[in-house]
């Protein structure tokens, strides 16, 4: 829409404008007839169906066979806020997102480094750096519920070649949930990894080398050069893994199907079984918009600091 | 502007309207039904060992062969998932003519209304062929809802040699007491294995089938008004299997974390003595257990109120939305008849409800030691009262399978597990 916006822009007088009226129209027409085949598939696909979904929240939909619709206002809502199951639920998926985000920056931070600096077989490695990101969550999960077998998995075989008795890592409660964070760190590095590199070769070299003239060390530099420079993408990159994280929903259906004991049941999860188990699909729809405000709300706390950072640095 | 709006409106409603008429193809019965031609009916199996894919092509093949008019493909499911599939397809106007599935979970689309009522439809001398109990298991508020085909019982499979190895005769009589189990369990414990792998990875199932054998019904009354009682003889089962992995320390407690396919490779590799898994799993064990294992199946499992366990057969119904319903109910008729449905119960190692079949499964089975335990653990099969319950699948899903979960995992006690079952159910059906 900018673009029709910016021809417009320029009338100074009346007379004149009337002419240039005509032609503005005329490229507002183009333009828009440009503009809707790249929308419809956006309104089709995904606004219509946002919409009706935030629509089903209000009413007490269910999934029975020519199944009456009310509208029942912020009934839904008032249930859920007495939803002890649903807030444990919440909180599990605080945990999750938060923790896997973290790792993963911290972890594809070294990684980008590594990458980063002039090691020998560059572009291999980069390549292999990759592959988990290639790879769709549901085989990602099927090979780790491998890994964790607790009889014939390798990572018992591994710890029991050691002489440390193996750990039924998916079942036993104090370990599912960090297991699976594991998982949600190792396959969301790549995509953070290529960022944060891009970032990283985005910083003029010069800056580096004036540091180490300087005197400053490795670390020094990484500390005053490098990450202030990489800032932004850190900040993009986190919010971004945060949402997405939260949102996941195959790696942990296939992984421990939200168990032992609901040990690893996340919203997204949680929704479902409301949804598709117990056919409550107005109530589940109730669920799904609390859960994007409670992002939005999460998000924007975060953003709205880091501005105020931002502008402190720059006064 | 205007006009161009305008056309923005048309081209939209056109895609929408596309994209609407889309959705709406493939429902029920895809092929065409209007027309002179064959009719075709969709037949949705979730039968996944290949031995019964074989014995329901064969029987569907017959009709096929018989019946030019009407034309049964199968679309072969699996049980990973159905319940997810079915409501998928149910709710899209997709879901096929003939549905199979098992009865404590069909129950909810038939309260949904998607199923037909079979009252009219089952063939007179297959509806008195098949107990009472049996068919309330598949009656909805005064309608039969699906056919039940064949029941599954949970059995004890033990490696022969490693009883022995402990000095454990494989007891014999028409039933093991639950205190007889536990001591072999004990006795066939060593520190290289464990008595008992048993899969109680979604432990609700198991427990409310056998808890029936401590009078442990967990629900009184039906429908929406059902309450739930957690007493001596519902936590007897949940306990006993609690006091054996922690106290005994004679059940693997890792295995209560899998799934009984899980538990049957420690089993094949001789890691635990005994594992107690549903009935179908001979025909795995007789296909894929390594050579030289002596695998048996003990007697049925007894507590004090008898070998009792629940039965909820599998079952097939009819889509209320097909446009051929009755055609669907003749080929349902002719698969469930007996040497029919004898062929299916052989292949899966599974109870048939009629007696007809069983009678024709029997002569199949001739001597065979696994089989004869099988139709013994069949004798005490009971209508069980959580089939009348409205909001059964959600409890277990919600409340019972992660609170069993947290009790076998010894993380809450027992009294807490009353409670969690208790309260869990108010939460639901309030």
């Amino acid at each position: 829409m900018t673009v029709i916006d910016t021809p417009a822009a320029p009338t100074p007088s009346k007379k004149p404008a009337k002419r240039i009226g005509a032609r503005v129209r005329a490229q507002r027409k183009e333009a828009i007839a440009l503009v809707i085949p790249a929308l419809l598939p956006i309104i089709v696909f995904s606004a219509i169906p946002l919409i009706s979904g935030v629509a089903l929240g209000f009413t007490d939909a269910t999934l029975a066979r020519n199944a009456e619709t009310n509208f029942v206002g912020l009934d839904n809502f008032v249930a859920l806020g007495g939803d002890t199951r649903f807030w444990g639920s919440f909180g599990i998926g605080l945990v999750w997102a938060g923790s896997v985000a973290g790792l993963t920056l911290i972890s594809a931070m070294g990684l980008a480094l590594l990458l980063n600096s002039d090691l020998k077989l560059k572009s291999l490695t980069r390549i292999l750096a990759l592959i988990p990101w290639a790879m769709p969550p549901v085989v990602i999960a099927i090979v780790w519920r491998m890994i964790y077998n607790p009889n014939s998995g390798p990572l018992n075989g591994t710890l029991e070649f050691f002489g440390i008795p193996g750990v039924n890592w998916l079942g036993d409660f104090s370990t599912a949930l960090p297991a699976v964070i594991v998982v949600g760190v190792w396959s969301g590095i790549p995509q953070t990894t290529v960022l944060l590199l891009a970032g990283m070769q985005s910083i003029a070299p010069e800056q580096h080398e004036a540091a180490a003239v300087d005197g400053a060390g490795a670390v020094r530099r990484f500390w005053h050069v490098t990450l202030p420079a990489l800032r932004p993408v850190i900040i993009a990159v986190t919010a971004l893994d945060f949402i997405w994280q939260f949102n996941s929903f195959g790696l942990i259906y296939v992984l421990t199907e939200g168990g032992p004991g609901g040990q690893t049941m996340i919203p997204p999860l949680f929704t479902y079984l409301e949804a598709f188990r117990n056919r409550e699909i107005g109530y589940a729809s109730a669920m799904g918009n609390v859960l994007v405000l409670a992002i939005l709300v999460i998000l924007s706390v975060y953003l709205v600091n880091q501005f105020r950072q931002n502008r402190k640095v720059r006064a | 502007m205007k006009r161009f709006r305008g056309i923005g409106a048309i081209a939209l409603a056109g895609v929408a309207a596309l994209a609407l008429a889309g959705c709406q193809q493939g429902s029920a019965s895809g092929g065409g039904g209007e027309g002179d031609g064959p009719i075709t009916l969709e037949f949705q199996s979730l039968s996944d060992q290949p031995t019964t894919q074989a014995a329901v092509k064969e029987i569907v093949d017959q009709w096929n062969t018989d019946n030019p008019d009407v034309q049964v493909s199968i679309v072969q499911g699996g049980w990973d998932g159905a319940y997810d599939k079915l409501i998928t397809q149910f709710t899209g106007g997709t879901a096929p003519d003939i549905i199979h599935f098992e009865a404590s979970s069909i129950v909810s689309f038939a309260q949904d209304g998607y199923l037909a009522d079979l009252n009219d439809l089952v063939a007179p001398d297959l509806k008195s062929d098949i107990s009472q109990g049996i068919w309330d298991s598949v009656t909805q508020d005064g309608k039969i809802i699906a056919y039940p085909s064949t029941l599954q019982s949970y059995m004890v499979f033990a490696n022969a040699d490693l009883l022995a190895q402990a000095g454990v005769e494989v007891p014999s009589g028409d039933s093991m007491t639950w205190d007889q189990f536990e001591e072999i369990a004990k006795a066939t414990t060593t520190p290289e294995h464990y008595g008992v792998g048993w899969g109680l990875k979604s432990p609700t199932a198991t427990v409310m089938s056998m808890a029936l054998g401590f009078d442990g019904g967990f629900f009184e009354g039906g429908g929406a008004d059902a309450s739930i009682d957690v007493g001596d003889g519902e936590l007897a089962v949940p306990g006993r299997i609690h006091d054996m992995a922690y106290a005994d320390k004679s059940i693997d407690p890792t295995s209560l974390t899998q799934s009984g396919s899980d538990v049957l490779a420690s089993f094949y590799g001789g890691k635990v003595a005994m594992t107690v898994q549903g009935s179908f799993q001979a025909t795995n064990m007789a296909k894929d257990a390594p050579e030289g294992l002596n695998w048996v199946a003990l007697p049925p499992i007894a507590g004090t109120a008898g070998a009792v366990q629940a039965a909820n057969p599998q079952t097939y119904s009819i889509n209320v939305d097909s446009p051929h319903v009755q055609e669907s109910a003749d080929f349902l008729n002719f698969f469930m008849s007996g040497d029919n449905l004898a062929k299916i119960a052989y292949a899966d190692a599974l109870i048939p409800s009629s007696g007809e079949a069983r009678a024709a499964v029997e002569k199949l089975a001739g001597d065979d030691q696994a089989w004869k335990q099988v139709l013994a653990s069949g004798e005490g099969l009971e209508g069980p009262p959580f089939l009348k319950v409205s909001k059964y699948q959600e409890w277990k899903d919600t409340v019972a399978t992660p609170a069993l979960q947290q009790y076998l995992a010894d993380q809450i006690s027992k009294d807490q597990l009353a409670t969690q079952l208790t309260d869990g159910w108010a939460d639901v059906n309030g």
